[in-house]
């Protein structure tokens, strides 16, 4: 009898957690004790340090992040350590085996930056902290979780409170209007423009995920039944399926910069390439890449975006805190700053970063809905208008298979 | 009483001593050894099995990584030692010859990944030799849709690895020379109508092979296994095996530690393989028959031999120098476009950019450095004082500290993770310095041990009637003698601290990063101009470095025995 009440007792808190939860899920602003409890957070995270484990190959990202550690040392002093990540599957199999030699408290990684495959791995392997802590941050009050569905599901993934949104990608391309008239607009154009101009194109190489991305993107445009990408790949029905982009490879690649016998680490190494005219298209997922690349000098100022026309990936990066961080109030904090609108603002700012801001503008005051309207979007930045037409990710367990058969095929035969 | 007790406290002490060092030695071997069979019982496995062989050799494009590492190991061992002899060879009996240790000194104190920024600078099809003939010659406006490097076959790691390893063969067959009088072998040879290669072959080389048989050992396990160089000059589709490993590492499946360390165990069984190949390879060389031939063919033209080889040395030399130059300009450079020869304009922003935000990478690489190598040197005096207190003659098990330089650095690595992995450190530069110490104690103890042990033991004997103790005999007597030597080694130890990078990158974990980490992801993906200016503080810092010690070693070593 006594295990019978310890079952219903547990029955009822469990179900009072979720309607707790589903009440927070419903009205954000609701909960006077948040605020109380959010206080509790703060003084449990001042005088912390926490190390957030960040993609670091980027020096315009990673001046932000620098400049976001000093304001929450300022207002909060807590001191943020940014780990310059150069794959976060890398973060993802660390923390992997810490889980696994049980080293469950004192993580090395308080806080992550993440989506995709990344945050689907974690999540099935339980390495995330699990108490839907975002929609308790005070400044997740700016999120527009009910209107846009993209917050809460990563690749199709539902986040389930587990990492919290702070910024928006789209694959874009970049060309020199100096040189070219028109750039090629499609997966067939692009490969009759490989084919047309040999060893003037090229992409990062996969696993790198901008290079991942690309072949993601190729797919969606060749096959058949997009649907299907939404589906859970299951070798048996799906392997044909992806047929069409290895045709389409077959027939890229040997016309690729250096023969396809080589391909640059990354989206930046492309920035470098096309600078150097040894290429004529870049790509890259932060729609302000190329502006950000005019002002700093790198490109010519010549140079303007473009996306396919039947649209390209977009996507939402999020940070994640794992279960096992040393840190999770200080975490929290951080977490709760970079979404606040000075932060989102100042990284939307192509002076900055460039990266669309997650807030939605009907949630601010007056006084930061003109802020942002009057934010310039920079030299080769493409408008909203032109960005309209976005592809879903694939799920997420398509990446892992996309990655081996390319790695297989192209990225071990030499 | 008294002496009783020193003596089992030193024999404690040099137990200790003895156990800290080989303990994570062997740890080292054992956490890539058992894992690559399957067993690792904190992951729950504790069951032999031959499974990972199967999973590892099945890999795609394993076998080609494999075969690309025993190629440039081989190779470029093979051509660095030939041409660290012609350039000795050719050098020696002039008056170059004695300027030969300062010309080359800078050149070893360098990092690898100088050498390999320095080859990219030069030979991408945008680098400076595409530069320095367009639009004139080629037509180019804009870089070449050709594909030089990294190619295919790891011949631009060849190129990378042989230009740092000649001037590290020449130092070490230098001090080799100055054991034996080879001034008058070499004459004496000439007297019997050998020519200057032959006598050299014949008579010299021998003598000097003898002494650097184990440096070249080394250079071979290192070359095979390199990983900072493979990430910038060897082919990405596939890599050397190094980096395959590095790759499964980090990878986040289920069975990556496995898999990679048993990837490390192969990188293992490939320098063994190319060791025994060598060896094979000496005594062929050594049989009388093969060795006559071989002399005919080396001096069959040997005067258009020459020419071939004297040019080839000379544009290596020019390679490293070049390479430096053109990171230099890069450093400095605003608006430097192709076909642009030399930039538009030059500026400092860059500099002062990089240094400001990198202020913190520089200072902890310095001091890192700075710290391994002082305890290094520390933990060598400790350790010969303490042998010769207990008067050992010869302790058998001193070559133990050498085994972490003739294993792979990945594969011992890995096995030092697994085993560290047991410990809670908190630090992540504790153990990251302790590291770094299995990989300069060697060198520091070849320098400073030998030095220590010549010492005259009548000098030491003048000190005690003195009525000097031990301590004053070590402190006033025995290391103002070697104070050149404990320079030296106080030097390299430093440099081989500041460029290692697979220690690193491994147990700094991305939360302690040094100069030489820094540099080499710039390498990958950062801008060239940042790019310049982080390979311009890899150049000063060890030169710094050296010339440091060089004035430290006038001032201090006035007086010599």
């Amino acid at each position: 009898m006594l295990i019978n009440i310890r079952k219903n007792l547990v029955k009822l808190i469990f179900n009072l957690c979720l309607v707790y939860s589903f009440i927070h899920f419903i009205f954000p602003s609701f909960a006077l004790e948040r605020d109380e409890s959010w206080k509790d957070v703060l003084k449990k995270a001042s005088g912390q340090t926490i190390y957030f484990h960040a993609w670091g190959g980027a020096k315009n990202i990673n001046s932000y992040i620098k400049w976001a550690a000093g304001e929450v040392k300022k207002k909060y002093n807590i001191t943020v350590k940014h780990v310059k990540v150069s794959d976060t599957a890398n973060v993802v199999a660390k923390i992997l085996s810490e889980k696994n030699v049980k080293k469950n408290n004192n993580g090395s990684v308080d806080l992550v930056w993440i989506n995709g495959e990344n945050f689907s791995l974690m999540k099935s392997n339980n390495l995330l902290l699990n108490e839907k802590w975002i929609f308790n941050l005070p400044n997740s009050k700016f999120l527009d979780f009910s209107n846009d569905p993209s917050l809460l599901n990563d690749f199709g993934i539902p986040t389930d409170g587990m990492e919290m949104p702070w910024g928006v990608s789209q694959l874009n391309f970049y060309y020199d209007t100096k040189y070219i008239n028109s750039p090629p607009r499609s997966a067939l154009e692009l490969k009759n423009y490989i084919i047309k101009n040999k060893g003037r194109f090229t992409f990062p190489q996969p696993p790198d995920f901008v290079g991942t991305s690309f072949l993601k993107q190729i797919l969606i445009e060749l096959i058949s039944d997009k649907k299907l990408l939404k589906l859970k790949y299951v070798t048996q029905q799906h392997e044909r399926e992806l047929n069409t982009l290895w045709q389409w490879l077959d027939e890229v690649t040997p016309h690729l910069w250096r023969s396809g016998k080589n391909y640059p680490s990354n989206y930046l190494a492309i920035t470098e390439l096309v600078a150097e005219r040894e290429i004529d298209l870049g790509m890259a997922f932060n729609i302000a890449h190329a502006s950000n690349s005019i002002s700093e000098g790198k490109l010519s100022n010549s140079v303007r975006s473009y996306i396919h026309d039947k649209g390209t990936l977009a996507n939402v990066h999020f940070v994640a805190i794992p279960y096992n961080s040393s840190n999770k109030a200080a975490s929290k904090v951080f977490a709760n700053f970079l979404i606040s609108p000075e932060a989102q603002i100042k990284k939307q700012n192509k002076d900055f970063w460039g990266d669309p801001s997650v807030i939605s503008i009907n949630k601010l005051s007056q006084k930061w809905k003109n802020k942002f309207s009057t934010l310039s979007r920079g030299l080769a930045t493409l408008t909203n208008e032109d960005l309209r037409m976005k592809l879903e990710e694939p799920h997420p367990s398509w990446v892992k298979v996309i990655e081996d058969k390319w790695i297989k095929k192209y990225g071990s035969s030499n | 009483m008294g002496t009783n007790f020193y003596g089992q406290l030193t024999k404690a002490l040099v137990i200790l001593i003895g156990t800290l060092v080989i303990v994570p030695i062997i740890f080292g071997f054992i956490g890539f050894f058992l894992p690559s069979f399957g067993y690792f019982p904190i992951l729950g496995k504790s069951e032999f099995n031959l499974n990972y062989f199967h999973l590892s050799l099945n890999i795609a494009g394993i076998s080609k990584s494999i075969i690309l590492s025993l190629f440039t190991g081989l190779v470029s061992t093979l051509l660095a030692l030939f041409f660290s002899q012609v350039i000795l060879l050719y050098l020696f009996k002039t008056r170059a010859y004695n300027y030969i240790k300062v010309l080359i000194s800078p050149l070893i104190a360098l990092p690898h990944i100088t050498m390999a920024i320095g080859l990219i600078f030069l030979f991408s099809p945008s680098g400076l030799f595409f530069r320095l003939i367009s639009p004139w010659l080629t037509g180019f406006d804009r870089p070449p849709n050709i594909f030089i490097m990294p190619d295919e076959y790891g011949l631009f790691l060849i190129l990378g690895l042989i230009l740092k390893e000649i001037p590290f063969f020449i130092l070490v067959s230098l001090s080799a020379l100055q054991e034996f009088s080879a001034k008058k072998i070499f004459d004496l040879g000439k007297s019997l109508q050998n020519s200057n290669f032959s006598s050299w072959c014949i008579l010299i080389f021998p003598l000097i092979y003898k002494k650097i048989r184990f440096v070249i050992f080394i250079v071979i396990a290192f070359t095979a296994s390199v990983v900072d160089m493979s990430l910038i000059l060897a082919p990405s589709t596939p890599s050397t095996l190094a980096i395959r490993i590095l790759q499964t590492y980090q990878s986040s499946d289920a069975d990556s530690l496995f898999i990679a360390s048993n990837l490390a165990l192969i990188q293992l069984f490939i320098i063994i393989i190319l060791l025994l190949f060598w060896m094979i390879l000496e005594k062929i060389v050594s049989y009388k028959l093969s060795f006559i031939f071989l002399m005919k063919i080396l001096s069959f033209k040997t005067f258009f031999i020459n020419k071939i080889v004297v040019f080839t040395s000379v544009i290596l030399f020019l390679l490293s120098i070049l390479g430096i130059i053109s990171s230099l300009i890069w450093g400095f450079s605003a608006n430097w476009y192709f076909p642009n020869f030399f930039p538009k304009s030059l500026t400092l922003d860059v500099f002062i950019n990089f240094y400001n935000e990198n202020k913190f990478i520089i200072f902890i690489s310095i001091f890192i450095s700075f710290i391994v190598s002082l305890i290094s040197s520390l933990l060598t005096i400790i350790w010969v004082e303490l042998i010769e207190f207990l008067q050992i003659k010869k302790i058998y098990l001193e070559w133990i500290i050498f085994i972490p330089l003739f294993t792979p650095q990945i594969s011992f690595l890995i096995g030092l993770q697994s085993f560290i992995i047991l410990f809670d450190f908190d630090s992540y530069l504790l153990p990251l310095i302790i590291i770094q110490l299995f990989y300069v104690i060697p060198y520091s103890f070849i320098i400073l041990a030998p030095s220590l042990r010549e010492i005259k033991k009548e000098i030491i004997i003048v000190a005690t009637s003195l009525g000097k103790n031990r301590l004053q005999r070590l402190l006033s007597v025995k290391i103002p003698i070697v104070m050149s030597s404990l320079l030296t080694s106080f030097a390299i130890g430093m440099l081989v601290s500041f460029s290692l990078y697979t220690p690193v990158y491994f147990f700094g974990a991305g939360r302690i990063t040094t100069l030489t980490v820094e540099a080499l992801n710039l390498a990958l993906s950062g801008s060239r101009q940042d790019l310049g200016v982080a390979t311009l503080f890899q150049i000063i810092i060890p030169i710094l470095i050296l010339i440091t010690v060089a004035y430290l070693s006038k001032k201090i070593c006035k007086w010599r025995f």
